[in-house]
């Protein structure tokens, strides 16, 4: 049954500017299991979802100092779904006191000729890696937790190593700009997750 | 002491005799003093042989050089005194006790030197020291009362420590069951219902929002600890030590009201139509055993779900573009499946306090399917969010429907994309439900006043179990009694649809009726004209009659309202008597006969001189049919045909 078209559902695309506000984290390898735990009793009822994504990170020098960065990425696990094409931007700098890292975001579903695109485009491959773990979601608030694996052999997704012994633990939430209230749930749901892991906004910049 | 001549000092004992008399010339008599043997046997009385050993000893040498002396003097005057002794008994020889008690003496001392050279001995009796008693000690009752004093101190403070420890874990227990049962509570709530705790607040989660819905209604209650207990006086049977206080619009209970009626003549009472006046019990069906809180909760969700399904359906009905428009009045949504038919939904919630019986609902009114069906659809659409089928692969991607997030990378079209999107909503669904369950009643109620209205022939209407939300399906046998194996001809499988009824005839016509009930009454009487037609048909052949015609659909004749006449002509086996039958919806049945031409003596010809002409069948004669003898038409029928066969 497909849901009704007159409810709120979230729109992506078209003209209106989408934000992503992002709250990242990390768990040790041995607390992951409590962290499931927790997050299966937090968020919505569903059965657990696993994914395995194959991402490619494409950097298109321009004369201009900075290097423009679009993310290919792709289900391992499902591998007939669309591609992802993801364009982030900087983080805004609004006030400090808001709680989440606000950055411009534009998401488009493509075909698998994708990468062959970029290259055409001009784009060359800057890394890639593998991310494999567990999706939950609360409304319209996603949790990532997920273990980033080295790709040795460019291309071969089988060939990997983990980079840490630890999972990162993402929670985003994807809406329209302005709405600050976002934040504030984001907020009081990382609280909830406090001593077990600690979300909190990561400049990027500051760790180039 | 000076020296000088001595002086001699003579003393002479005074003479204290005492008185007995004095005379008249002053003489005094004196009592003679005692002598000496008297004065012995006087202080022989005085000997208390039962004092003390250091007394005895003490009195005793001092007597004993006395007694010594006189122990002749006393033997001599046993005698005399022996005599005295019997005249006087009172006055005993005063050496009487002194003797009886010197023989017990000796008696005694005999025996424990009896006893002593026994034990000696040691062959029949041995010596065993005896068991202090020390109560027989005689000790100062003054240190008997200290000491008894000391140790009941002693005691009394052991006493009042341990009296006095019980008393405060008692009330530790009693402090403790209280704030246990406060906690055990709260971990009972929490295991069944989402709690958090905000500040030093208990809030708790009471909407679907966890189970996927949509609604903006926050739907949290907040947890109170009970605190107004007296713990010396007894805890009632229903003391909870938690309340919970749930959020005043969502108090109470509330239910959906799904009802068909006729159209209201006047636009303005649709507001007013069958609103909900009376509370119903909802309370009094969850199982006491569950405590307040929860029953609360219980309705207080339900009332929230009521909401959500109301909000749903009057967004629907407002923005959905229909041919003839919904309207939506406060808590109610009217809408007209069928001309002349109003559906009505409306959100019933009531807030009383008391549950009162509420006076039951005409059955026709409350469609309770239908508000089952309106919960089930809200809960699918609840666990449509939430599917597996929305959540992105790759993890990057946001939230969205599988087939949706291919319309980019497959370039879909507008009308592709409606036509993934375009699905009925929650209004449209129970109208159509509604629809086809006014219609299946309708279709019943039809046949069944057609049943108990005719009686020749019947009609049976078999109704399948398993039926879809829209589609049930209703077999329907036209038949004459006693002669069901024979004419069998007429079997209608009746397709009742939302809006139309489809028949499956058994000879493979499709018609399609439309939602009027006439056109289906109409139909079956047609068909049960045609029946008696077809059981003649049947009959003849059983009977060995020959068909000579037979029509579904006669041309000839007045013209039937309903349908077509049908008629056939059937003829005897031997050819001489024929029966002809025209059957008509409303014209009934007329049967002639026809007879030969030699029953008919008085059409005498002379024109025809052969005798072989007589033998044709000869006129039409009608039959009285009201008149014949049987039950049913074709059971006269078959009448009419014995009679008729020689």
């Amino acid at each position: 049954m497909e849901a009704p078209p007159v409810t709120v559902m979230p729109v992506t695309g078209g003209a209106i500017n989408m934000m992503e506000y992002l709250l990242q984290g990390s768990v040790l390898d041995q607390a992951l299991e409590s962290l499931l735990h927790r997050l299966r009793g937090l968020c919505d009822n569903m059965e657990p979802e696993t994914f395995a994504d194959h991402e490619m990170v494409h950097l298109l020098k321009g004369q201009q100092g900075q290097p423009f960065l679009l993310r290919a990425r792709h289900s391992l696990s499902s591998p007939t779904d669309p591609w992802h094409l993801r364009y982030l931007g900087q983080p805004e700098v609004g006030d400090k006191s808001r709680h989440a890292l606000v950055r411009n975001c534009v998401d488009v579903a493509t075909s698998q000729s994708l990468p062959d695109f970029l290259n055409e485009m001009g784009f060359r491959m800057d890394h890639e890696f593998v991310a494999k773990g567990h999706i939950f979601r609360k409304g319209s608030m996603k949790v990532v937790v997920s273990k980033l694996w080295r790709v040795l052999v460019p291309g071969n997704t089988e060939n990997t190593e983990p980079l840490s012994l630890s999972y990162l633990v993402e929670l985003s939430v994807l809406a329209p700009a302005g709405q600050d209230n976002v934040s504030e749930d984001m907020r009081s749901f990382a609280e909830q997750l406090k001593p077990l892991v600690h979300l909190e906004k990561i400049d990027p910049k500051k760790h180039t | 002491m000076s020296g000088g001549p001595a002086v001699r000092v003579s003393i002479e004992s005074l003479c204290e005799k005492q008185v007995q008399e004095v005379s008249l010339d002053g003489m005094e008599t004196y009592v003679p003093p005692l002598s000496l043997s008297q004065n012995l046997a006087k202080m022989a009385q005085r000997i208390d042989f039962n004092q003390s050993d250091e007394s005895e000893v003490e009195e005793g040498t001092s007597l004993e050089s006395e007694w010594k002396q006189e122990q002749p003097q006393v033997e001599a005057e046993e005698d005399c005194q022996e005599e005295g002794m019997l005249h006087f008994q009172p006055s005993l020889w005063p050496w009487d006790s002194v003797r009886t008690a010197l023989r017990s003496a000796l008696t005694e001392m005999c025996v424990l030197h009896d006893v002593l050279s026994i034990v000696k001995e040691k062959k029949y009796m041995a010596l065993d020291p005896v068991s202090q008693d020390n109560t027989a000690t005689k000790t100062p009752q003054v240190l008997q009362l200290v000491s008894k004093k000391r140790a009941l101190a002693t005691a009394a403070s052991v006493l009042l420590k341990g009296a006095e420890r019980l008393s405060k874990s008692v009330c530790e227990n009693q402090e403790n069951r209280r704030q246990r049962d406060f906690n055990s509570e709260l971990l009972r709530l929490r295991s069944q219902w989402k709690l958090r705790k905000v500040g030093d607040k208990i809030l708790g989660d009471l909407s679907y929002r966890s189970a996927g819905s949509l609604f903006p209604h926050l739907g949290t209650f907040e947890v109170i600890k009970n605190t107004d207990i007296d713990l010396d006086k007894k805890i009632p049977e229903d003391y909870c030590p938690l309340t919970v206080q749930i959020p005043s619009d969502l108090q109470g209970s509330a239910y959906i009201k799904v009802s068909i009626q006729k159209q209201a003549p006047d636009i303005g009472d649709l507001g007013t139509v069958n609103l909900f006046r009376n509370s119903t019990v909802l309370i009094s069906n969850i199982h006491p055993r569950y405590p307040i809180p929860f029953i609360h909760f219980c309705s207080a969700q339900n009332v929230l779900l009521c909401k959500e399904i109301l909000a749903q359906l009057s967004r629907e009905a407002v923005q959905i573009k229909s041919q003839i428009p919904h309207i939506v009045v406060k808590n109610q949504i009217i809408s007209q499946p069928f001309p002349g038919l109003q559906l009505s939904i409306s959100l019933c919630h009531s807030t009383g306090e008391k549950a009162q019986r509420c006076s039951p609902d005409r059955p026709d009114d409350h469609l309770y399917v239908l508000e089952h069906n309106l919960h089930q659809l809200i809960r699918e659409f609840h666990k449509q969010t939430l599917s597996s089928v929305m959540m992105p692969h790759p993890a990057s991607a946001p939230f969205m429907h599988k087939r949706l997030r291919l319309a980019g990378p497959l370039a879909y079209n507008k009308n592709q994309i409606n036509s993934l999107q375009q699905n009925e909503g929650l209004l449209e669904k129970i109208i159509k439900q509604a629809k086809h369950i006014f219609l299946r009643r309708r279709t019943a109620r039809t046949i069944d006043s057609l049943a108990s209205r005719i009686e020749d022939p019947q009609i049976q209407a078999h109704w399948s179990n398993i039926n879809d939300v829209y589609e049930s399906s209703v077999k329907v046998l036209i038949t004459s009694q006693g002669y069901e194996q024979i004419c069998k001809s007429i079997q209608l499988q009746l397709n009742i649809g939302v809006e139309q009824i489809r028949v499956v005839h058994r000879d493979g016509r499709v018609v399609t009726l439309s939602h009027q009930e006439q056109e289906l009454q109409d139909f079956l009487l047609s068909q049960m004209s045609q029946h008696q037609v077809h059981a003649v048909q049947q009959l003849a052949k059983v009977m060995g009659w020959h068909v000579l015609s037979f029509s579904n659909h006669v041309g000839l004749g007045p013209i039937e309202n309903i349908g077509n006449a049908s008629a056939i002509t059937v003829a005897s086996a031997n050819g001489e008597y024929a029966i002809s039958v025209r059957s008509g919806p409303e014209s009934g049945c007329k049967v002639l006969v026809q007879c030969p031409r030699s029953l008919n003596k008085d059409q005498k010809c002379d024109v025809m001189q052969d005798a072989r002409w007589a033998q044709l069948r000869g006129p039409y004669r009608e039959v009285q049919w009201s008149r014949m003898e049987g039950r049913n038409f074709i059971y006269k029928m078959e009448l009419l045909m014995a009679a008729l066969t020689p």
